[in-house]
């Protein structure tokens, strides 16, 4: 039993690990795109800069602007960094290679979360380091109480583990569709608008903010960002509550639609 | 314990395919008109693998011979049909199956492009659990069986296609599967990796009785490698028997190249024969075994002058293959 579960972890951690050396020959490349970051704050920046003095306020909804810059970049680290595997999933479909992946004695989809694993921690990293300079010099230090920080910590793990829910749910489609951007499109896009990436939740209409504050997309970006700019421990509750009930609903689609794909996969080429 | 590895009964895929006419009005109608066309890719097959065995399962392009491994190895859900792999049954038990069988598809990498094969063997003695020091030994032997031991170190996307092939099939072996699945192994390879390869496999299974299951469009790899042959074009099995039997059926052509010690003065020809190409000294023959017989014909040839030297051949596998394919 103990043997087995060593086994187990030392399987996933050395798929982590494989990619994370993997992504070592791609460093210059990440670090390219994590260079997006620095012109995606700096406008943020400018933009809500002129927002707070046109306004003539020192808080918006509760937020002062060190603390919406801080919120931008956290959201920003969580959308940059998540694990996109429903494109591999749909690449291994097209080329047919998952004849390969779908063979070997591991569970698939942990398989492509310890996969992106390796992936989003290099990612994450380079994007925070990035944009830090930019948005200390701007907004100074974050105001995180180091006793909020691993309440923080866990409400960004479920928001990634959220959020790979999703992409396996939308890259599982590719069993029969093969190519998936529409919906991931789809996906971003609600994302954009009620997961707070574009604006914070708190800076919706008031008749659109309960529907938003309910819905998983928030739960993915804007909930990790708000914790970490305004710690509550009433808001941290409710959204782990939220983030419960959303990965207990997608666990179960997934178990479903797993099984139902794997019926339904052709596999391309031969 | 029986050995029989696997045993394939009344199995069958069919898909759905979508159809669309071509150019761009194709297109736009096909967005509300879905016209969708059966296939079978694979109808009723039947045969049994034993312990051991090296199967050669070969047809045209489009066959079924893909879909079958497909099958058998779990990725894909018959239409009908039963299908035992090692007592399992492959879409059902796929993961445990997994630890039992090898599959390599020649024209899909599987090792990581970007890192030493040696990675992804550390990455694969994790995933199918192998003991780390069982892993290095088998290892060894690998990059013994394969001579490889000086490609391990460097980045897969370095290496030729040939190196690239032995190390990929390597690393389907490390975790010692009882069964491979070779689809294509040395497509695209050089004379001299092919018969690396081939040597690499005959070897393997030599030692370990590793049961081979093969498809290839090179008759030298059937020829080298399989006793047995089974042959299948759409979707049905044609023919299961040994390569030699196929041989002996197929071919009563015989071909002989004769050297004489004198040039010829003038146009060689012999009642029954076939005169292929005529040189200065020597000649090219063809004849049916059924009209003639081997002996007749090598004796006709001697009365005609002095000969420096005969040499009878079969036509290659691979114009038998072509044969049957046409039927």
């Amino acid at each position: 039993m103990l043997l087995q579960l060593r086994r187990t972890t030392t399987k996933y951690s050395a798929i982590t690990m494989t990619n994370l050396q993997n992504q070592l020959a791609y460093v210059w490349e990440a670090l390219n795109r994590a260079v997006f970051i620095i012109l995606i704050m700096f406008v943020f920046i400018q933009l809500w800069t002129a927002v707070y003095e046109s306004q003539g306020a020192t808080e918006i909804a509760g937020l002062s602007l060190s603390a919406t810059i801080w919120y931008f970049l956290i959201a920003e680290v969580m959308e940059l960094g998540k694990i996109r595997h429903d494109e591999r999933i749909s690449e291994e479909v097209k080329d047919g290679s998952v004849a390969y992946t779908l063979t070997r004695p591991y569970n698939y989809l942990a398989y492509h979360f310890f996969n992106g694993l390796g992936e989003t921690a290099v990612k994450m990293t380079l994007i925070f380091l990035l944009g830090l300079p930019l948005v200390v010099y701007y907004a100074g230090w974050p105001t995180l109480q180091p006793q909020h920080a691993l309440p923080v910590l866990l409400v960004a793990a479920l928001a990634m583990l959220l959020d790979f829910f999703v992409f396996s749910i939308i890259g599982l489609l590719a069993f029969v569709t093969e190519d998936t951007f529409s919906f991931r499109l789809i996906y971003q896009k609600l994302v954009f608008i009620l997961g707070g990436l574009m604006l914070p939740l708190d800076f919706l209409p008031a008749w659109l903010q309960p529907l938003a504050r309910v819905l998983p997309f928030n739960l993915t970006t804007y909930a990790p960002a708000k914790l970490f700019v305004a710690f509550t421990w009433a808001q941290f509750w409710q959204i782990l509550a939220l983030q419960a009930i959303w990965l207990t609903i997608f666990g179960l689609v997934l178990l479903r639609q797993y099984r139902w794909a794997t019926r339904q996969l052709v596999v391309n080429g031969g | 314990m029986s050995d029989v590895v696997v045993n394939v009964a009344g199995l069958a895929k069919t898909f759905q395919v979508k159809q669309k006419a071509a150019g761009l009005r194709g297109s736009v109608r096909s967005l509300w008109r879905q016209e969708v066309r059966e296939v079978t890719a694979v109808s009723d097959i039947a045969f049994s693998l034993e312990k051991g065995e090296m199967l050669a399962f070969i047809g045209p392009n489009g066959a079924g011979k893909s879909t079958t491994i497909k099958m058998l190895t779990g990725i894909l859900y018959p239409s009908a049909g039963q299908a035992s792999v090692l007592g399992y049954t492959p879409w059902k038990d796929r993961r445990k199956l997994g630890y039992h069988i090898g599959s390599v598809f020649g024209q899909k990498p599987q090792l990581w492009y970007h890192l030493p094969a040696e990675d992804t063997f550390r990455l694969f003695a994790r995933i199918y659990e192998l003991d780390m020091g069982e892993f290095q030994k088998r290892r060894d032997f690998l990059v013994e069986s394969f001579q490889i031991g000086d490609l391990l170190q460097t980045p897969v996307r370095k290496l030729s296609l040939g190196q690239r092939m032995k190390c990929e099939i390597a690393a389907s072996l490390l975790h010692r599967p009882r069964i491979i699945f070779l689809d294509e192994p040395t497509i695209g390879l050089d004379v001299v990796a092919k018969q690396q390869i081939r040597d690499a496999i005959r070897y393997l299974n030599e030692q370990e009785q590793t049961t081979i299951f093969l498809t290839s469009h090179d008759a030298g790899d059937i020829e080298s490698l399989c006793k047995r042959v089974v042959i299948i074009n759409h979707g049905r099995l044609i023919y299961d028997n040994s390569t030699s039997a196929l041989k002996r059926q197929y071919l009563r052509r015989k071909i002989i190249d004769v050297r004489f010690a004198e040039p010829l003065t003038a146009p060689f020809a012999l009642p029954c024969v076939e005169t292929l190409k005529q040189g200065t000294y020597g000649v090219k023959l063809e004849f049916d075994g059924r009209d003639i017989p081997v002996e007749t014909v090598v004796q006709q040839i001697m009365a005609t002058q002095s000969c420096q030297d005969i040499t009878i051949a079969d036509p290659p596998l691979e114009e038998i293959i072509r044969e049957i394919y046409k039927k």
